[in-house]
């Protein structure tokens, strides 16, 4: 390789590592819409600093439509009074942490903005908390399940982390009579890590269940054959895989053509569809969720046939996740009467204290964080059935 | 051998997905950053075709093969071609066709993430995949197809690249461009025929790869570039033959990592291989000593 070349080819590597790695108006009928003064503005304008591009823009655009229905049943039944509206602006944090800082940073630092929904990946949602606190913006998590997000008054979260509602899997394993389990996860996602290397070990022994392996992969991984294989050989009864959706449709057909016949529990990031790639393959999969359409709640339902109207698809927890966030937010303003930053911080924590039923269903609160029971889904033939 | 069977199945994918990108770097001096996109678009739109229409194996490799090398051509025409004309010297169009394929790359995955909100896709296909068993050893037809397709085009390469008149002309060109256009070298039209047949190889790594996976994600491509980047290096520049190797050795140090269930140091200890080998190589394994003259 001449001088020259490699020369390119250094430059190249730092090049790739780089690349890869890496308002509206807020008229004020009452004079209020500025911090602390009190009262309800006319325009209240939230934003949405979410992933509307990247690996996981799935959670982020799912949980703008799930917010635009919130928002025009909000505006049209009055929700908020007579003229009052709620405008949300959206800003693309592309999936990247540096994007997410910045575009927060934008949207603090408009003052038309009383609210935003924060960032769906942890790794965004952990850097930008401890800004939002000393910015003083009240910011509404969806999804972002990773400890150190829910930090102080100013940040909530409208979707209940995965390990709130994950042990009813070990219970369903337990009655399904399942005495050893082996575990696969994505130990470079921060739910996932924590979920696979600590809390499904320690249930599973709470319960008596043996895990007869641990086989942690990278975000990076694509192909499964050799941990396909590895689980096959234990041949556990039951298979607790804890993988990003692309990885999940590969390692489910990879354990199929390995002659795995164990049980295989998953999560709700196989849900929304994101396994209908691996057809048959997915058939019998299990996993729990804190929506689905086959939730019968009344407020589920409710949600269901609304957002099929407006959207003509089914919704999944992603949209659920915004639209529950948007009507939180909502609901804030009323319980504190008080459309500014700091009435709607006051009023998120009023309405946290009494919950909520929403497209999820009952709602309560851990401080600011959410918390749904969660139900167990089957996946067959690409529908979702409720788990008895 | 089973864990021998799983390392020869990795290696071929990455050997079919890096053989595009080493053709045009070891040959027209290309470091071409839009492969990852091309190899993953071809695929995008087989997923788009077989949307509406079931269509067998062969017709939707065709497909991939297909827009993989329009793709490619038109980067060529549309990118490259303008920057090396407008570039002073090769050191500085070097530089500026690197930055173009990021900003090239950028296109068709914005496409591919918007239509699928970055969801897996894969192929609505008549083919069904067997798995064979035979001294208890488990390998799928896609496996196969996988390793014989990635060994038979790297022999073939190298074998046309050693004893062709157009392949003497691609190596002169990567000697030293402007003297091999002096012997009457054809370089233009020789490197829209190579950038046309590199991406046509990443067209059909992107099919193959989706069916023996099930289904790739848009980002897909960007984690193979890496790795595909450090076997070219590896292997040595211009040796194709390097590059068959590199693939292999970078996936026995994966498989292995896997085998001794090290899973979140794949990257680290495969990397750090390579890193010591080039300390101990730096052209690459194949790759020939500069000799400058003074």
């Amino acid at each position: 390789m001449s001088r020259a070349r490699m020369r390119t080819a250094v430059l190249a590597g730092l090049a790739m590592a780089t690349a890869l790695g890496t308002a509206a108006c807020g008229g004020s009928a009452d004079g209020s819409g500025t911090d602390g003064d009190g009262g309800v503005a006319t325009t209240i304008t939230i934003a949405q600093v979410q992933d509307q591009t990247g690996a996981v823009a799935y959670a982020g655009v799912g949980a703008k439509e799930g917010a635009e229905l919130a928002v025009e049943e909000i505006n049209e039944q009055g929700f908020l009074g007579d003229g009052v509206t709620i405008d949300m602006e959206v800003f693309d944090t592309a999936g990247e942490i540096e994007r997410a800082s910045s575009e927060m940073n934008k949207a603090m630092g408009n003052k038309d903005v009383m609210a935003i929904l924060g960032p769906t990946q942890s790794q965004q949602a952990a850097t930008v908390a401890p800004l939002v606190g000393r910015q003083k913006v009240p910011t509404v998590f969806t999804q972002a399940g990773a400890e150190g997000i829910v930090v102080n008054d100013y940040t909530f979260r409208a979707t209940p982390p995965m390990e709130s509602y994950y042990e009813p899997v070990l219970d369903w394993l337990e009655a399904e009579g399942a005495t050893s389990v082996s575990v696969l996860y994505n130990a470079t996602f921060p739910t996932f890590a924590l979920l696979g290397k600590d809390s499904v070990p320690e249930w599973a022994e709470e319960r008596g269940m043996e895990v007869v392996q641990s086989l942690p992969v990278e975000m990076t991984t694509q192909d499964f054959a050799g941990q396909a294989q590895q689980i096959a050989s234990k041949g556990a009864d039951a298979l607790v895989m804890l993988l990003i959706a692309p990885q999940s449709v590969t390692a489910l057909g990879q354990l199929q053509d390995a002659g795995y016949d164990g049980q295989i529990v998953a999560t709700s990031v196989q849900a929304a569809g994101n396994i209908s790639e691996a057809g048959d393959d997915a058939n019998d999969l299990v996993y729990p969720v804190p929506f689905s359409v086959a939730f019968t709640d009344e407020s589920s339902v409710a949600f269901t046939k609304a957002f099929e109207a407006k959207f003509d698809k089914s919704p999944n927890p992603y949209n659920a996740d915004g639209y529950d966030a948007m009507w939180w937010i909502a609901r804030a303003i009323k319980a504190s009467g008080d459309s500014s930053r700091e009435g709607i911080q006051e009023g998120l924590q009023k309405v946290a204290a009494e919950g909520y039923e929403g497209a999820m269903g009952a709602v309560t609160f851990d401080g600011n964080d959410a918390r749904v029971p969660g139900q167990l889904v089957r996946w067959m033939d690409g529908k979702e059935t409720l788990v008895n | 051998m089973q864990d021998l069977l799983n390392a020869a199945t990795l290696g071929s994918i990455y050997l079919l997905f890096t053989l595009g990108m080493a053709l045009v770097w070891g040959t027209i001096g290309i470091l071409n950053f839009a492969h990852g996109a091309t190899f993953m678009f071809s695929a995008f739109i087989g997923h788009v075709v077989t949307k509406h229409t079931e269509l067998p194996f062969l017709a939707v490799i065709a497909i991939a093969v297909a827009v993989g090398a329009v793709m490619s051509t038109l980067t060529q025409l549309l990118a490259f071609q303008p920057i090396l004309k407008r570039s002073k010297n090769q050191h500085a169009a070097e530089m500026r066709i690197l930055i173009g394929g990021i900003g090239v790359a950028a296109i068709p995955l914005a496409i591919a993430q918007r239509y699928t909100r970055s969801s897996p896709f894969g192929f609505r296909s008549s083919y069904d995949a067997e798995v064979y068993q035979f001294l208890g050893l488990r390998i799928t037809t896609t496996a196969l197809i996988i390793i014989v397709t990635g060994l038979a085009i790297g022999i073939a390469l190298t074998v046309w690249l050693r004893n062709s008149r157009q392949g003497l002309a691609l190596r002169a060109i990567g000697v030293d461009a402007e003297t091999s256009a002096g012997m009457g070298v054809n370089r233009p039209a020789l490197a829209l025929g190579t950038m046309a047949v590199a991406g046509g190889l990443a067209g059909l790594a992107g099919a193959l790869l989706t069916f023996h996976l099930g289904a790739i994600a848009p980002e897909t491509g960007d984690t193979l570039l890496i790795k595909a980047f450090a076997i070219v290096v590896l292997g040595g520049l211009g040796s194709m033959l390097g590059t068959v190797l590199g693939a292999y050795i970078l996936a026995a140090a994966e498989t292995f990592v896997i085998f001794m269930n090290w899973g979140t140091w794949v990257n680290a200890v495969s990397f750090g291989l390579i890193f010591l080998i080039l300390l101990v190589r730096p052209q690459g394994l194949l790759g020939r000593k500069e000799v400058r003259r003074t």
